[in-house]
């Protein structure tokens, strides 16, 4: 029988995973690839709420306004780091590093 | 429909917001020769209007949910919207003369100043934990692509990218304690989580929330750049054009800290007269108290060694974003007005700092302290203006910012002994601060020149912008009971809930 | 084991599989592809959750909008001679430890140790026609102010990537 916390132990893996990929990549678009990571787990957590739960579909339409925002996240986030790399010649983030701390 | 209906009725401002970007897109989109002028008309006619409009909101007192509970409407809301608006009026007609944005199109600046405003209105009357995320990320999606306006500047770029980097995994992790919330209380209201809580919550899931709160406060602590999420803070500000930093510096820290006020207190407590609780075991005065005191000193500390104007002054708004806190931690009807007229004194003193700092460099075009050596001569009215800014930073009466620290103070202290030793903290941080706003000071007035340079003179508008500023520190010492009743009566309603 | 759950685990190791090729492999078409299958992993779960439109929505914009436009990022920040995509990595360990025994053994322990509110839940149904009168409903506010979002970033966007040929 599988129940809420099988749902919410992948979506902590998921979690994890993103955290551990926006610690340790270098590469920018690595970066982003955690950050996905991280929004997917907390949409699994509200998906799976919303059915396990008191059954109203909150967490479904939150989870739909994190997928539109991702999107706009990322096309924003990609502009800006296309733009590093035509001034720098690098998609590396601790190369980028005019500005100390 | 008439719900609907009547929401929309008390929404004029950000339809006002709205119209405005529109337009402003539009225009932009023509490619007429005048639009940049145009379109600034466009940004500052709108922003009066929706102050205009915010005025029968504030008048007809009223308090409710707008939208199904999305948005909430009282009185603080309201005093919240006129001063983001404020913020972004006077952003928008007073910082024209800044050497970043020249050859830059002024139009899509407009544009997104407009949409960061009304996503700051969202964000400060979001009653709904899905509608605050959302408002959440579209002030902080727009603040990155402000910062990245320069995209032929290195600078400009890496600090926009420093900033979409940091800001998407702190809203993420966030993000991700909002759905154990959601978890923990079946719903996404913030009134049904409050009810959910206020019931008291089973032991087991003590751990749970504490580990929410943090997650939470990561975005909230992001927003408002508190330690320790201040780190992308100093490098945005000084990356950023600096009309841009002076309005990250003040509207996204006061929307961060309505929303923070609003998620703390109506998410997470229960009211009692004049006092709010928050949730039984957690010792979240402590808890706050301890960032706040953090995040002053933190800020102070490294301000005392700056030689860039701009990153002196990041600094320094991280340390008033720990005074500001205070009022966060008195957890007093008297802690949150503290915190009203703390935020609309900061908004006068910081845009008055960095507008000098613009003009300094659009001039001279240096942001090095050093370069400001021998101002008093080139410039006297300008330096005297940025004393008057300096010292209402400093909190030294009879200048508004003293006034925002004294209440502040205030609320603190008469919480009662345990919270006297946050009280001195905060005091002899706000005594260390004296330190390099004098001696930013010193440099203008006393340190001699390396080289001669020319009488530096301001166009019309740029001087009647700084002595505006300088009037708005001085002035509304004259008409105080106003302001303070201005202030009480923005509280009255939303104690009530 | 029933099918329900044979299918969870399928879709289960898939997802944190890929997920984990996403953040450890060293190729970045690797890391690209692997998160194809996150994503779809993730799809799977959400219609075994009952979410057949977020389901489809995931796939469509995640897998058709984002992954495209990451994989867009991959291509343009390297020099097309330069096949050898590799993604190079900071200091592993003290990220491993801080993200692995540390949030993720807090968040198993949080997760097993709480109560969540649990209720009736919901049986899986369709869920298209709800969503759409929970949209033009309640949810209208944030609904219109997503396709402001949404404006924002297309400007902004195209704003900063585009090269201006006037001074």
């Amino acid at each position: 029988m599988i129940t809420l916390q099988h749902y919410l132990l992948v979506s902590a893996a998921l979690f994890s995973l993103g955290l551990l990929g926006v610690l340790t990549r270098r590469n920018a678009v690595n970066i982003l690839m955690g950050i996905e990571l991280i929004l997917n787990s907390a949409n699994v957590n509200l998906v799976a709420f919303s059915r396990y739960g008191t059954g109203n579909l909150q967490g479904q339409l939150f989870a739909i306004f994190v997928i539109v925002i991702a999107a706009a996240e990322v096309a924003v986030a990609l502009a800006i780091v296309l733009t590093l790399y035509r001034l720098r010649r690098t998609p590396n983030v601790d190369e980028a590093d005019l500005l100390r701390g | 429909m008439n719900e609907l209906l009547d929401s929309l009725r008390r929404f004029h401002p950000e339809i006002a917001l709205t119209a405005g970007l529109l337009l402003v897109v539009l225009v932009d989109a023509t490619g007429v020769k005048a639009r940049d002028l145009l379109c600034r008309t466009l940004s500052a006619a709108t922003f009066v209007v929706a102050l205009v409009l915010c005025v029968p909101l504030y008048e007809a007192g009223w308090s409710g949910e707008l939208f199904g509970g999305m948005l909430a409407l009282d009185p603080m809301s309201v005093f919240f919207k006129v001063i983001l608006i404020a913020a972004s009026l006077l952003v928008a007609l007073a910082f024209g003369s800044s050497r970043e944005m020249l050859g830059l199109g002024q139009g899509e600046f407009h544009a997104l100043l407009l949409a960061v405003t009304l996503s700051n209105l969202l964000m400060a009357s979001a009653n709904d934990v899905a509608m605050l995320y959302l408002a959440l990320e579209m002030v902080s999606i727009t603040s990155y692509v402000m910062v990245a306006y320069m995209k032929g500047d290195r600078l400009s770029n890496e600090a926009s990218l420093k900033y979409v980097l940091f800001g998407a995994v702190s809203t993420g992790a966030m993000l991700y304690g909002l759905s154990l919330l959601y978890g923990m209380t079946g719903t996404t209201s913030l009134q049904g989580i409050r009810e959910a809580l206020a019931g008291g919550f089973p032991e087991e899931n003590r751990f749970a929330v504490y580990l929410v709160t943090f997650l939470v406060f990561a975005g909230f602590g992001f927003k408002t750049a508190a330690v320790p999420f201040h780190f992308w803070c100093p490098d945005v500000y000084e990356g950023a054009p600096t009309p841009v930093t002076a309005f990250l510096s003040v509207a996204p820290k006061a929307a961060g800290f309505a929303v923070m006020l609003r998620f703390f207190f109506r998410g997470l407590s229960t009211s009692g007269p004049g006092a709010w609780d928050l949730e039984s075991t957690i010792n979240w005065p402590m808890v706050l108290m301890l960032i706040s005191a953090a995040t002053m000193t933190v800020g102070n500390v490294a301000a005392l060694t700056q030689t860039n104007m701009k990153r002196l002054l990041a600094y320094s708004s991280i340390a008033h974003a720990g005074y500001i806190m205070m009022g966060v931690v008195a957890l007093s009807e008297n802690g949150a007005r503290s915190m009203l007229v703390y935020l609309a004194a900061y908004l006068f003193m910081n845009l008055g700092a960095f507008l000098v700092v613009t003009l300094v460099h659009f001039y001279d075009g240096s942001f090095d302290l050093r370069d400001y050596a021998g101002l008093s001569r080139r410039a006297p009215g300008l330096t005297l203006a940025m004393a008057i800014f300096l010292l209402s930073l400093m909190g030294i009466p009879p200048l508004v910012g003293f006034m925002g620290k004294l209440y502040v103070f205030a609320a603190i202290v008469e919480k009662g002994q345990t919270y006297y030793w946050y009280a001195v903290v905060a005091a002899l941080n706000a005594a260390v601060a004296a330190y390099y706003y004098a001696r930013v000071l010193r440099t203008m007035v006393m340190d001699p020149e390396l080289e001669e340079k020319p009488p530096l003179r301001l166009s019309l508008a740029d001087s009647s912008w700084v002595f505006f500023f300088a009037m708005a520190n001085v002035l509304p010492l004259l008409w105080w009971a106003r302001v303070d009743g201005w202030a009480r009566s923005s509280l009255t309603l939303f104690a009530g809930r | 084991m029933n099918a329900e759950a044979a299918v969870f685990w399928v879709f289960a190791a898939l997802t944190v599989g890929s997920a984990a090729v996403v953040v450890l492999a060293r190729s970045l078409i690797y890391n690209a592809f692997a998160l194809l299958f996150t994503f779809f992993g993730v799809a799977g779960l959400y219609v075994l959750l009952g979410a057949d439109f977020l389901a489809a929505t995931q796939l469509l914009i995640y897998v058709g909008g984002i992954l495209v436009l990451l994989l867009f990022g991959v291509m343009l920040t390297h020099k097309l001679y330069d096949l050898d995509l590799r993604a190079e990595v900071a200091q592993f360990a003290p990220g491993l430890i801080i993200a692995g025994p540390g949030v993720f053994g807090l968040l198993v322990i949080t997760i097993l140790k709480t109560r969540w509110a649990t209720g009736p839940g919901r049986p899986p149904a369709p869920t298209t026609a709800e969503i759409g009168r929970l949209f033009m409903g309640p949810y209208l506010l944030p609904f219109e102010a997503a396709s402001i979002l949404l404006l924002v970033a297309l400007i902004g966007a195209a704003m900063i990537v585009r090269r201006r040929k006037d001074a």
